[in-house]
C-alpha cells in the first residue's frame, strides 16, 4: 500500500469528514444563536460593504451548519467538502488581510463574545488561527482525493 | 464526477442556508434580529483609534473643555477635546441659571439638569459626536446629564453607568424603537447626551452617535474610556435590564 492508498484511505476520509463536519456544527451553532454579535465580528473584520455585514452573519453560519452536517451524515459529502473549503480559504484571506493591516481582530470563529484580549495577543491569535485554517484545509483535501478514490466505490 | 449533479448539491445547500437565514431572522426577538440589508458606516475603513492619543484630563474648574464650532475642523469628522482647549480657554465663572426655553422641554429627571451650565461647558458641537474623558463624563453624571449605554443587553444588564439607558447598537430593532422614543420625549437635543461603550477599541457609542446626530441630537458627547473606565474611577453603577 503506497502513502497515497493510505492517505486516500476510505476509513481515514471517512473519520476526517466527520471531525470537519462537527467542527463546523460546533463553529456554527454560537452565530446561529447571537447573530448580531457574530455581525459585529464581520464588521470589526473591515472588509464587506457595510450593506453585506449582516447578510454575512445570519446566512454564514448557516451554510456553515448545513455543510458540517452534510458531511457528518455523509450527504452531499463532495459539494460540502467543496463549499467548506471555499470558506477557509475566503477564512485565510480576511484574516490575512487584516494581519497584514495590524487590524488585531477577534476571529469570531468559535466565540462571538469579545475576549477582551491585547492586541499582540490577537495578533498571535491570528496567526495560530491561519495555521489551523491551513490545516483544515488539508483535511478538506484529503476527503476530496478520497472522494475520487472511491468514485464508484461507495466513500462518498 | 458528474458537475451537474455536483453543482445542484452545492447551490442547494446554499439555498437551504440562506432559506434558513431569512426564516430564523423573521421569527428572532427585537434583540437578535438584523435588518437586511445593514447599514453601517465606515464597514471598509480600519479604525485609527487604536493609536489614538489619549484624552486630556477634564478640569472641572477649567473653562469649557468643547471649543465652539467655529473652531473646529468643517469637515463634520468627529473630534476629541483638543489639549490646548482644557488647558488654556479662559472661561468666566459659572454664573448663569438655566434658561427658561431649556427648562421647559427638559424630561423628568430624578435631579434638575442645570442646562445653562452644562451648555456653558459643553457647548452645541455641530458634529456627530465629540470624544470626552472620564472625567469630564464623571462631572456630567453628577450634573444629571443623560448617559447612553451603546453596548448589548446583556452586557448592560451585567453592569452601567447609574442611570443610563440601554441603547444596544447591535440590536438594530431595539435601538432604531428606543431612538424613536427618545426622540417623543421632547428633550432639548442641544444638551449633551454623553455615550459609551466598552472603552478601548469599541465602537459601538460612536456608531449610535451617528444614528442620534441623523435623529436631530446636537450635543452628543463620547465617553471614549467608556464603561471599564468608569468602574475604575468608582463611578455609581447600576444592574439589570432596565433603568
Amino acid at each position: 500500500m503506497t502513502v497515497r492508498d493510505m492517505l486516500t484511505h476510505p476509513w481515514l476520509t471517512v473519520r476526517t469528514q466527520i471531525a470537519l463536519g462537527l467542527f463546523f456544527v460546533v463553529a456554527a451553532l454560537p452565530k446561529i444563536a447571537d447573530p448580531p454579535s457574530f455581525a459585529h465580528m464581520i464588521y470589526n473584520y473591515r472588509l464587506l460593504p457595510g450593506q453585506l455585514v449582516n447578510v454575512s452573519a445570519l446566512v454564514m453560519p448557516w451554510a456553515e451548519l448545513l455543510m458540517g452536517l452534510a458531511l457528518i451524515c455523509g450527504i452531499w459529502r463532495r459539494a460540502a467538502a467543496t463549499l467548506v473549503g471555499a470558506l477557509l480559504v475566503v477564512f485565510i484571506i480576511a484574516i490575512s488581510v487584516n494581519l497584514l493591516r495590524g487590524n488585531a481582530i477577534d476571529c469570531g470563529c468559535f466565540d462571538v463574545a469579545a475576549a477582551g484580549r491585547s492586541v499582540a495577543e490577537r495578533l498571535h491569535d491570528m496567526r495560530m488561527i491561519i495555521v489551523r485554517d491551513v490545516g483544515m484545509l488539508l483535511l478538506v483535501a484529503q476527503g476530496l482525493l478520497g472522494a475520487d478514490r472511491a468514485e464508484g466505490g461507495g466513500a462518498l | 464526477m458528474n458537475l451537474r449533479r455536483f453543482l445542484a448539491e452545492a447551490v442547494t445547500l446554499v439555498g437551504l442556508a440562506i432559506a434558513c437565514a431569512l426564516v430564523s431572522n423573521a421569527f428572532a426577538g427585537k434583540e437578535r434580529q438584523l435588518p437586511i440589508p445593514g447599514s453601517y458606516q465606515n464597514a471598509t475603513k480600519v479604525s485609527p483609534r487604536a493609536d489614538a492619543s489619549p484624552l486630556p484630563a477634564f478640569i472641572a474648574e477649567q473653562p469649557s473643555a468643547v471649543p465652539a464650532a467655529s473652531d473646529r475642523a468643517p469637515t463634520g469628522v468627529p473630534q476629541a477635546i483638543p489639549a490646548a482647549g482644557v488647558a488654556a480657554a479662559p472661561r468666566p465663572a459659572p454664573t448663569a441659571p438655566a434658561s427658561a426655553a431649556a427648562a421647559s422641554t427638559r424630561p423628568p429627571e430624578p435631579k434638575p439638569v442645570p442646562a445653562a451650565e452644562l451648555l456653558a461647558r459643553f457647548p452645541v458641537h455641530g458634529q456627530p459626536y465629540v470624544e470626552i474623558p472620564g472625567d469630564a463624563a464623571a462631572w456630567l453624571h453628577a450634573r444629571g446629564a443623560l448617559f447612553l449605554d451603546a453596548r448589548r443587553t446583556k452586557d448592560f444588564a451585567q453592569g452601567h453607568v447609574g442611570g443610563a439607558r440601554s441603547f444596544p447598537v447591535w440590536e438594530a430593532a431595539l435601538v432604531k424603537e428606543r431612538v424613536e422614543g427618545l426622540v417623543a420625549e421632547g428633550r432639548d437635543q442641544s444638551l449633551p447626551v454623553v455615550l459609551y461603550c466598552s472603552g478601548g477599541e469599541c465602537e459601538d457609542s460612536h456608531m449610535l452617535a451617528q444614528t442620534l446626530f441623523g435623529a436631530g441630537f446636537e450635543n452628543l458627547l463620547v465617553y471614549r474610556d467608556g464603561f471599564p473606565d468608569w468602574m475604575k474611577q468608582g463611578g455609581t453603577v447600576g444592574s439589570g435590564a432596565t433603568e
